[in-house]
């Protein structure tokens, strides 16, 4: 909008112009020399013209001028008033007694000088409405609907087109002027209703709003009264101003500060309450925002008491809190622990001790009376969630009726403002915990996964492939080989019952037993002596894992060791699965059918009748598929087993392939089968596929 | 998992019906952990709607076997499906407990 910049931008200016101009049209009305030398008198039009342009611009000037009030800053806005435009005043009065006391020691007849000291003072009045009653504006237009705010412009509006009544030197015949005068007065009167600015003010800030506005219109006063004063002053030569404007702009920056006066005056004793209610509603913020800082309990407890305390304003409080071995007080105002615990034996009698209770009247109350306390009110707010209770609150007064319904319901929603954030708090360290515990079990799963040997057996004799992959961070499966001298081989395969962390345990025990049975007995008498046979090994294994297992776990193992210069091998099954093998000399896949009982079952001697050796005699392309029960009971979505017998089929169909491949072939046909599907459990596989070429032998 | 029972004349019978596993294995240590329990001269097992039994649930036989054998109580199955009896049988059950096919035989042991 340039042309109201353009506007804004020679408003001030102009009215500078124009003020002067007034001076100089005044002081050739004189009888003075600058009269003369003006060649005065001058016309009474410049003079009006000049007075009305300086009014107008000192309006539209303040009109211009950035909002004086900043955000809710009321008692600022009253204060800058005071301070600028009551300044003005002050110069005023002070232009004027100097005026007097020239008059008083040069008297003289020359209007000059007080015609000076009038021209100034018309300016300083002027401004001072002007200021006046823009801040007026912001005080009314705060909050205010847009109708409101279209009142205010055509209150402008028609104020505006007064200054115009004796300019054009036309007055509304009577009693026109009387009507139009008085409707803009109480048009005023009317916008002097918009007071919505005082509901904000607290109880100190009322006062100072009061002193404030009676200090406002003292100053308006001092100018009406110096006007009214020269009006009949001789030695006024300037023709009267523009009265109408003036009148109207004193009459309602006046009522408006006598109407702010009242409405504060009359808001005074409601101030405590609206205070209160203030109160309330920062005690509901400090604790809500207590709950995302995260502090710790005792904070939130101690600010829980502090702002009840507050808000209720009690003579005496305590809060005690709950644990499994009772209640404890933790704060205290001015209640002694004796008195504390008598209240809560009194209300433990009457079974009141875990419900919202409030007693306005506890000197007709048979048991408070014989308590002999200085109180008559008592509130009892519990504190508690659906699942436990955490402590409650008791909060004495000393006249009777302290407290009403309302307490109650603000202290309901502390209490549950409270609890949430215990209960929050608690679920922080909660979740703290449990981060801690995974991160345990992410360790717990890198040491398990160092335990399975990653470099698997190589030997022109035979391939080894193999799989492990288990259904939680840590497993209940294992597998492990051993070179014996000898051109021998220890394969062990086994699971262990349950799952989890306890399995995994039991998972690196095996490992220790595997590696501490097969060492050499250096006291053998023949060299198949000096290593355990796996049945051997099996009960030495069991009797070591009954004095650890817990009464309902069990392993279930196999060990294989196979001899691959006598191209044979024995092993022994421990209630673990059946091992699968491929006959190439019979072209026929088919389970090792052998009895053996799991390890940990019997926990004594009798074991070892429970276990036997099968040697058997391999050949080149003899395929043998050693697996844990994850493999054959992993399940569709028609929650069928995978089963043994598709285990052989595809063994059936895969046996010429290499070991790496039979075992991609039946991992793939397993995910096929169980597409969707959580792992339910560990999975381990080894393909072994023992080789036709013996380089050595031929040797 | 669904465990019923009733006892006649120093006989006390379970009925499982669904998959034993891990957390119902629980209920069933409930039940053989009874000191009543004892006070029989045989429990039978009627596992004809036991669908499926895990490493728990196992455990939870194994765990009271000895105890029994103990107090001179006879722990006996029968009416188990194949794949039940499947797994008994993997894990060396089968030569500790008693497993027969029929209820007549059960009651006949």
């Amino acid at each position: 909008m340039p042309f109201r910049q353009k506007l804004k931008a020679i408003t001030f200016p102009l009215t500078v112009l124009s003020w002067l101009l007034l001076l100089l049209s005044t002081l050739s009305n004189t009888n003075g020399r600058a009269a003369e030398w003006l060649g005065g008198p001058w016309p009474e039009w410049v003079t009006l013209t000049a007075q009305a342009a300086f009014a107008a611009g000192a309006f539209i000037y303040q009109r211009g001028r950035p909002d004086p009030l900043h955000g809710n800053d009321f008692v600022g806005l009253l204060r800058r008033l005071l301070l600028g435009p009551g300044m003005l005043a002050t110069a005023c009065v002070g232009l004027h007694l100097l005026e007097r006391l020239v008059q008083v020691k040069f008297p003289t007849d020359d209007q000059t000088f007080f015609a000076c000291v009038y021209t100034v003072n018309l300016a300083l009045f002027v401004v001072f409405l002007a200021y006046t009653n823009y801040s007026w504006r912001s005080l009314v237009l705060f909050r205010a609907s847009p109708r409101v705010q279209r009142q205010w412009v055509w209150f402008e509006v028609l104020l505006g087109f007064t200054l115009l009544f004796r300019l054009l030197d036309w007055v509304p015949p009577h009693p026109f002027d009387y009507l139009i005068v008085g409707g803009l007065g109480i048009f005023g009167v009317y916008l002097s209703g918009n007071q919505q600015w005082v509901a904000y003010l607290n109880r100190r800030q009322k006062w100072e709003a009061v002193l404030l506005q009676i200090a406002i219109m003292l100053a308006l006063a001092v100018f009406v009264a110096y006007f009214l004063r020269i009006r009949n002053d001789l030695k006024l030569v300037a023709p009267a101003p523009q009265h109408a404007f003036l009148l109207l702009n004193a009459f309602f920056g006046t009522f408006y500060a006598f109407m702010g006066l009242m409405v504060t005056i009359f808001n005074l004793p409601t101030a405590g309450v609206f205070e209160q209610k203030r109160e309330e509603i920062l005690s509901m913020q400090r604790l809500t925002q207590l709950i995302q800082k995260g502090q710790n309990e005792e904070e939130v407890y101690a600010m829980l008491f502090d702002s009840a305390v507050q808000t209720m304003d009690a003579d005496a409080a305590w809060l005690t809190l709950e644990d499994n071995e009772g209640a404890t007080t933790v704060q205290h105002y001015r209640v002694s622990q004796g008195q504390a615990d008598e209240v809560q034996r009194l209300l433990q009698e009457y079974k009141l001790n875990h419900t919202e209770y409030l007693n306005n009247d506890l000197a007709s109350t048979d048991g408070f009376r014989e308590l002999h306390l200085p109180y008559n009110s008592l509130i009892v707010m519990p504190l508690r969630s659906a699942k436990r209770r955490y402590g409650a609150l008791y909060m004495l007064k000393e006249h009777r009726f302290g407290f009403d319904r309302e307490n109650l319901s603000i202290l309901q929603t502390f209490a549950s403002q409270t609890v949430l954030s215990i209960e929050n708090l608690q679920l922080v360290h909660i979740s703290l915990e449990n981060q801690r515990v995974q991160e345990e079990l992410k360790i717990a799963s890198a040491v398990q996964d160092s335990l399975i040997p990653k470099d698997l057996p190589i030997d022109s004799w035979f391939d080894i492939s193999s799989y492990a992959a288990s259904a939680r961070e840590v497993g209940g499966d294992f597998y492990d080989f051993l070179h014996l001298p000898g051109r021998q081989l220890a394969i062990l395969i086994g699971d262990v019952s349950g799952k989890g962390v306890t399995a995994a345990f039991h998972v690196a025990q095996m490992k220790g037993i595997f590696h501490a049975l097969m060492q050499e007995n250096h006291l053998a008498r023949s060299e198949r002596e000096k290593f355990p046979v796996p049945s051997r090994f099996m009960t030495q294994a069991n009797t070591a894992l009954s004095r650890c297992l817990e009464r309902s776990a069990f392993v279930t193992a196999s060990l294989y060791i196979i001899d691959y210069e006598n191209a044979g091998f024995v092993f022994a099954r421990a209630g673990h699965c059946h091992t699968l093998y491929y006959h190439s000399i019979k072209e026929e896949v088919s389970y090792f059918q052998t009895a053996g009982l799991g390890l940990g079952i019997i926990r004594n001697d009798s074991y070892e009748k429970h276990i036997k050796n099968q040697f058997y005699d391999y050949n080149p392309g003899d395929v043998m598929v050693i697996y844990t029960d994850g493999i054959v009971e992993a399940r569709n979505a028609d929650q069928e087993e995978y089963g043994e017998q598709r285990l052989l089929d595809m063994l059936e169909q895969t046996f010429s392939l290499e070991a790496d491949e039979i075992k991609e072939q039946i991992l793939n046909d397993l995910a096929q089968f169980s597409a969707g599907q959580p792992m339910h459990d560990d999975q381990t596989l080894l393909v072994v596929k023992f080789k036709s070429s013996q380089p050595d032998t031929l040797n | 998992m669904k465990i019923t029972q009733h006892s006649s004349a120093g006989t006390l019978t379970l009925i499982l019906d669904g998959e034993l596993d891990a957390s119902s294995s629980v209920l069933l240590d409930t039940e053989l952990a009874k000191p009543e329990t004892l006070q029989f001269q045989k429990v039978l097992i009627n596992c004809k709607q036991l669908n499926y039994i895990s490493s728990a649930g196992l455990g939870v036989f194994i765990s009271h076997l000895q105890q029994f054998q103990d107090a001179g109580v006879k722990l006996v199955f029968f009416n188990m499906q194949d794949k039940v009896y499947n797994v008994f049988e993997i894990l060396g059950l089968d030569t500790l407990m008693t497993i027969v096919p029929s209820e007549e035989e059960a009651t006949a042991v």
